[in-house]
C-alpha cells in the first residue's frame, strides 16, 4: 500500500569518486514500522543513513517523504521535515544540561527571550512520557550511554520527527541499558513513529524488526518481514559476494615455531585473550566495528597496559610498558590511520622513514645521509612513488603513504607485524603490491597479525581466522574453513542466541 | 633563478626578508634623512651594527631554545619573567649572601633548571596545554621576583662583569660583546643538536605528530621534562648576561621579554602547530626585529608609530613564509601528480 509509507527511495545511485557505492537503490518505510538494515562493514550502510539525512546527496533517483518529492535534502530541512538522525557518536553537547541539549538551536521564546520554564516543562513531560528517570538539570556529559541515547531520542520528539533512523544505538550498552532503549523504542512506534534501525548484532534485529533489509556492497539483496526470515537466510544474505571480489588465496609458506603468544591478555576494554602466531603465519582478526580489534592490538604493542596476563616473544615473557619496549621485541605496528597515527605529514620521506629505526641505536647521534640512503634503498624495494626522499609525506596517494608507513617498520628489522587496516582507503594496483609485500615478509618467516574488516582480504591472505566480538574471542577459523559466512557468523553472534 | 632557489629553501623567504629589510632602511636613510651622503648613513656603520646585535643577543639567546620547545609543539610564555626571577635571585645572592662566581653561576643554571623541569613535568604528565601552565609560572615568578626584591633594585657594583662587558675587538670601531658570541655558539649547538641527535630528530617527530611519535618507540614525556630544561638552561645564560651587563638586578629586567622572542620565532618561521622551523631561521627572524627597531630609531620615526610599524611587518614576513610555504606545496603536488600516473604505468604490468 503506497498510503502508509512514509518514507521511500526509489533508483537511488550514489557514487563518490572511483566507486560505486549505490546503484538503483530502492527502499521504502512504513508508517509505525521498525526497518532494521543489516549488512557488514563496508555494506554501505552509512551512505544510506547519510542520503537520508540530508548529509550526502544522490547522484540519481528520488525520495518521498509522507508522498511528496523531497528536492534538496539538506541536514537542516531533514530535520524540519521530520527525520531526526542519531548517529553512533553522541552528537550532544556534553557541557550542556539536558534542557539545553533538548532545545539548541530550537529555543522556545517569547520573540526576544528565551522562555525557559516553558523548556524545563516540556522536557520533563517528554522524559517522563520516555520513563526516563534523567532530570533536566543533569548535566548531559556526566549521564552514561544509555541516558544519552534516551536525550537524543526526546530531542527527536521535542522536534515532532516523525522518523528516527538509529545507527548502532547500543554500541557498549549494558543489558539494561539495551533493554530500556527497546522498551522506548516499541512504545514509540506504538504511537506511529518509524525506526530505521542499523545493527549488526542478530539478537537485536530479531527482537525488534517488523522488516528487515540486508544490503551488500552499495545493493538492495531483500526486503524480508521477520515473521518470514530464519537467521541462516540473513547471514547468507550478507554474505555472497560476487566471487570477483575475492582476491586469490594466498599460497601457504612453511611455518616455524611460535614467536608470538598472549596469555590471558585483558585491558583496554578487551579481555582475556589468548592466541598465539608462528613463523611465516598470518593470523587473521576479523569483527565487527567497535568490537575490540585496535584496541586488542594497542596492548599487545604497549600503547596501552594490560591489567592482567602475559606476553611472550620469542619464547621469553615481555613486559611492554610502552611501544619502544615492543619495538625492541622486534615488533612492529601499522596502525590504521596512517595520517594521524603513522605519518609524520609535514616531513620529508628522508625524515619519515628512518625515525623509529632510531629508537634501536646506540649512540645518541642521528646521521641525515645515512637517512637519505636507507630513505632511498625502500622507495626503491617498495616502488614508491616519488620525485625524490626530500618530499613531503602529506603529499604522496595513499597507497604510497602506506608502503613509507612500512619501509618505517621494515627499516627495524621487525620479525612481528600487527596491520591495522593494511589496505584501507588505497586503490587496487597498491593494494596488490601490499598484498605481495605481506607475502614477501612471510618468505623472509616473520609473523604477521592482520586485522581486517575486509573480508576478501582476510579470507585471501590469513592461516586462521580469530574473530572478536564484543572486546574478546569468540571463535577461531582455521585455513580450510574459512569462509565470509563463518566468520560473520562468529563476528555478529549468531550463536549467542 | 637563484632568487627563486632561495625561496625553496627553509630560511629563504625570511632571508630575503632581511636582506630587502636593509636594503630598504639603506635606501630611505640615505635619501630622505642624510640627502643623499653615504658616510653619513649611521644604520651601516659599524658601531651601530655591533649596537644591533648586543640588542638582539638576550632574546636571541632565549628565542634559540624556545624554537625547540615550539618545534615540539610547546611554548613558554614565562621567560620573561623567569629571567627577573632568576636574574634578581642571583644578584640577591652576589650582594647579600656573597656568593662567589661561580657558586652563582651554578646556583642561577640549578635555579633555572629546577623550575623548568618542574614545569615540564606538570606539562607532560598532565597534559594541560602549555600555554596555560606556562602563564601560571609566569605569574609564580613575578612574585618571587618582588618577594625577593621588594620591587627596588639590587646593584651589583662592578662584580660578575666576565659575560655582559668582555668584547671582541675587530676592528676598531666593530666589536662583538660576549653576549653576541655566546649567541652565536649556542645557535650552532643548537643547530647541530637539532640536525644531528635523535633527540632533535625525536623534537620534530613529537611536533609533527605526537601519537605517531609515541608509537615510534619515542618517550614523549622525558623528553618534553628535558626540552624544558633545556629552555632553562638558555634562560640562566641571558639572565647572567643581562645581570652582567647591567650591573644591576632589576626586578623588570625581562619583562615582557616573552614576546619579542615569540616574535622571532616566529617570524623565523616556526609554525605554532610544532614540527616545523629551525634555529636559523630564528636567527634571522631576531635579526631581522633587531634591525627593524634601530632602523625605525635612527630613522627618528615617533616611538609610538614604532609599535604600529612593527606590528605590521611582523604579519608580513609570516605572511611571505606561509605563501612561500603553500607553493612549495603546490609545486611538490604537481610533482606527485606526474608521479601518479608512472605509478599505474608500473603497476599495470604487475597485476
Amino acid at each position: 500500500m503506497p498510503e502508509d509509507l512514509i518514507l521511500e527511495m526509489k533508483g537511488i545511485t550514489k557514487s563518490y569518486p572511483g566507486v560505486t557505492v549505490f546503484e538503483d537503490f530502492d527502499f521504502d518505510l512504513r508508517r509505525g514500522e521498525i526497518h532494521c538494515i543489516c549488512g557488514e562493514n563496508g555494506a554501505g550502510k552509512s551512505t544510506l543513513i547519510k542520503m537520508l539525512s540530508g548529509a550526502h546527496a544522490p547522484d540519481r533517483g528520488e525520495i518521498y517523504f509522507d508522498g511528496k518529492k523531497v528536492e534538496d535534502l539538506t541536514p537542516r530541512s531533514a530535520m524540519e521535515m521530520g527525520i531526526q538522525t542519531i548517529y553512533q557518536e553522541h552528537n550532544l553537547f556534553p557541557l550542556l544540561n539536558v534542557v539545553e541539549n533538548l532545545f539548541a538551536g530550537n529555543e522556545v521564546t517569547n520573540g526576544v527571550f528565551i522562555q525557559r520554564s516553558a523548556m524545563v516543562a516540556r522536557a520533563k513531560e517528554i522524559l517522563e512520557y520516555l520513563h526516563s528517570d534523567v532530570s533536566p538539570f543533569d548535566v548531559v556529559g556526566q549521564l552514561g550511554g544509555g541516558a544519552q541515547k534516551t536525550v537524543e531520542i526526546a530531542k527527536a520528539l521535542i522536534q515532532e520527527s516523525r522518523v528516527i533512523i538509529l545507527d548502532e544505538p547500543t554500541s557498549a550498552f549494558s543489558q539494561t541499558e539495551i533493554a530500556n532503549l527497546f522498551k522506548i523504542i516499541k512504545k514509540l512506534v506504538q504511537s506511529g513513529m518509524s525506526i530505521i534501525y542499523i545493527s549488526h548484532h542478530l539478537d537485536e534485529v530479531f527482537q525488534l524488526a517488523d522488516r528487515v533489509t540486508v544490503i551488500r556492497d552499495g545493493e538492495k539483496v531483500a526486503t524480508y518481514d521477520i515473521a518470514a526470515l530464519s537467521e541462516q537466510q540473513l547471514i547468507h544474505d550478507m554474505v555472497g559476494r560476487d566471487v570477483s571480489l575475492f582476491h586469490q588465496r594466498r599460497s601457504p609458506v612453511p611455518m616455524g615455531e611460535v614467536v608470538f603468544e598472549a596469555r590471558n591478555l585483558s585491558g583496554n576494554g578487551v579481555r582475556d585473550i589468548s592466541f598465539t602466531v608462528r613463523r611465516g603465519e598470518i593470523v587473521g582478526i576479523a569483527g565487527m566495528v567497535g568490537s575490540g580489534r585496535t584496541e586488542l592490538a594497542e596492548l599487545i604493542f604497549g600503547a596501552k597496559r594490560a591489567t592482567s596476563g602475559e606476553i611472550h616473544v620469542m619464547g621469553r615473557k615481555a613486559r611492554l610498558r610502552a611501544p619502544l619496549a615492543a619495538i625492541q621485541n622486534r615488533m612492529c605496528f601499522i596502525t590504521e590511520d596512517r595520517q594521524s597515527t603513522g605519518l609524520f605529514l609535514k616531513h620529508t620521506l628522508a625524515r619519515n622513514i628512518p625515525i623509529v629505526s632510531y629508537a634501536l641505536t646506540k649512540t645518541p647521534f642521528a646521521f641525515p645521509k645515512e637517512d637519505v640512503r636507507m630513505s632511498q634503498h625502500y622507495v626503491d624495494a617498495l616502488r614508491i612513488v616519488t620525485p625524490s626522499v626530500s618530499q613531503l609525506a602529506m603529499l604522496l596517494s595513499g597507497g604510497n603513504q602506506q608502503k613509507v608507513v612500512l619501509a618505517k617498520w621494515f627499516a627495524t628489522n621487525a620479525e612481528i607485524f600487527i596491520f591495522d587496516e593494511p589496505t584501507r582507503g588505497i586503490d587496487v594496483g597498491a593494494r596488490e603490491e601490499i598484498y605481495k609485500i605481506m607475502a614477501g615478509l612471510l618468505e623472509q618467516q616473520k609473523a604477521i597479525i592482520m586485522i581486517s574488516s575486509d573480508m576478501p582480504e582476510l579470507i585471501a591472505m590469513s592461516d586462521r581466522v580469530l574473530v572478536m566480538r564484543n572486546g574478546t574471542f569468540v571463535g577461531e577459523v582455521q585455513r580450510d574453513d574459512i569462509k565470509e559466512e563463518t566468520i560473520l557468523r562468529h563476528a555478529i553472534g549468531s550463536g549467542a542466541r | 633563478m637563484k632568487v627563486r632557489n632561495l625561496l625553496k629553501h627553509d630560511n629563504g623567504p625570511i632571508f630575503l626578508t632581511l636582506v630587502c629589510t636593509i636594503l630598504a632602511v639603506f635606501v630611505v636613510e640615505l635619501l630622505f634623512v642624510r640627502g643623499g651622503d653615504v658616510s653619513k648613513v649611521a644604520f651601516i656603520k659599524a658601531m651601530n651594527v655591533s649596537n644591533v646585535l648586543m640588542q638582539i643577543s638576550l632574546t636571541g639567546i632565549l628565542a634559540t631554545s624556545m624554537t625547540l620547545v615550539m618545534i615540539s609543539g610547546g611554548i613558554d610564555l614565562s621567560v620573561g619573567q623567569m629571567m627577573c626571577f632568576i636574574g634578581t635571585a642571583m644578584a640577591y645572592m652576589i650582594k647579600v649572601v656573597g656568593l662567589s662566581n661561580w657558586s652563582v653561576v651554578v646556583f642561577g643554571l640549578l635555579l633555572a633548571v629546577v623550575f623548568q623541569v618542574l614545569m615540564g613535568l606538570i606539562i607532560s604528565w598532565t597534559k594541560l596545554e602549555p600555554f596555560i601552565v606556562s602563564l601560571g609560572f609566569m605569574s609564580m615568578y613575578k612574585g618571587f621576583t618582588y618577594l625577593i626584591t621588594n620591587g627596588r633594585e639590587i646593584t651589583i657594583e662592578g662584580k660578575f662583569t666576565f659575560l655582559g662587558k668582555t668584547y671582541l675587538n675587530i676592528t676598531e670601531s666593530f666589536r662583538l660583546g660576549m653576549p653576541v658570541i655566546t649567541l652565536v655558539v649556542l645557535v650552532i649547538i643548537m643547530w647541530l643538536v637539532s640536525n644531528y641527535t635523535k633527540f632533535g630528530r625525536s623534537v620534530y617527530a613529537v611536533g609533527g605528530n605526537e601519537s605517531a611519535a609515541y608509537l615510534a618507540g619515542i618517550n614523549v614525556r622525558s623528553l618534553k621534562v628535558k626540552l624544558y630544561a633545556v629552555n632553562g638552561l638558555f634562560v640562566a645564560i641571558a639572565t647572567m648576561a643581562s645581570l652582567s651587563r647591567m650591573g644591576t638586578g632589576n626586578p623588570l629586567m625581562g619583562d615582557g621579554k616573552e614576546i619579542d622572542v615569540i616574535a622571532a620565532v616566529v617570524v623565523g618561521g616556526t609554525a605554532l602547530s610544532g614540527g616545523k622551523g629551525n634555529v636559523w631561521g630564528t636567527f634571522i627572524g631576531g635579526l631581522l626585529l633587531g634591525c627593524l627597531s634601530n632602523a625605525l630609531n635612527i630613522l627618528g620615526v615617533f616611538p609610538y608609530w614604532q609599535y604600529v610599524l612593527r606590528g605590521a611587518i611582523i604579519i608580513l614576513a609570516v605572511l611571505l613564509s606561509f605563501l612561500s610555504g603553500r607553493r612549495a606545496v603546490a609545486t611538490g603536488r604537481r610533482l606527485s601528480g606526474r608521479g601518479a600516473s608512472e605509478a599505474k604505468a608500473a603497476a599495470s604490468p604487475a597485476t
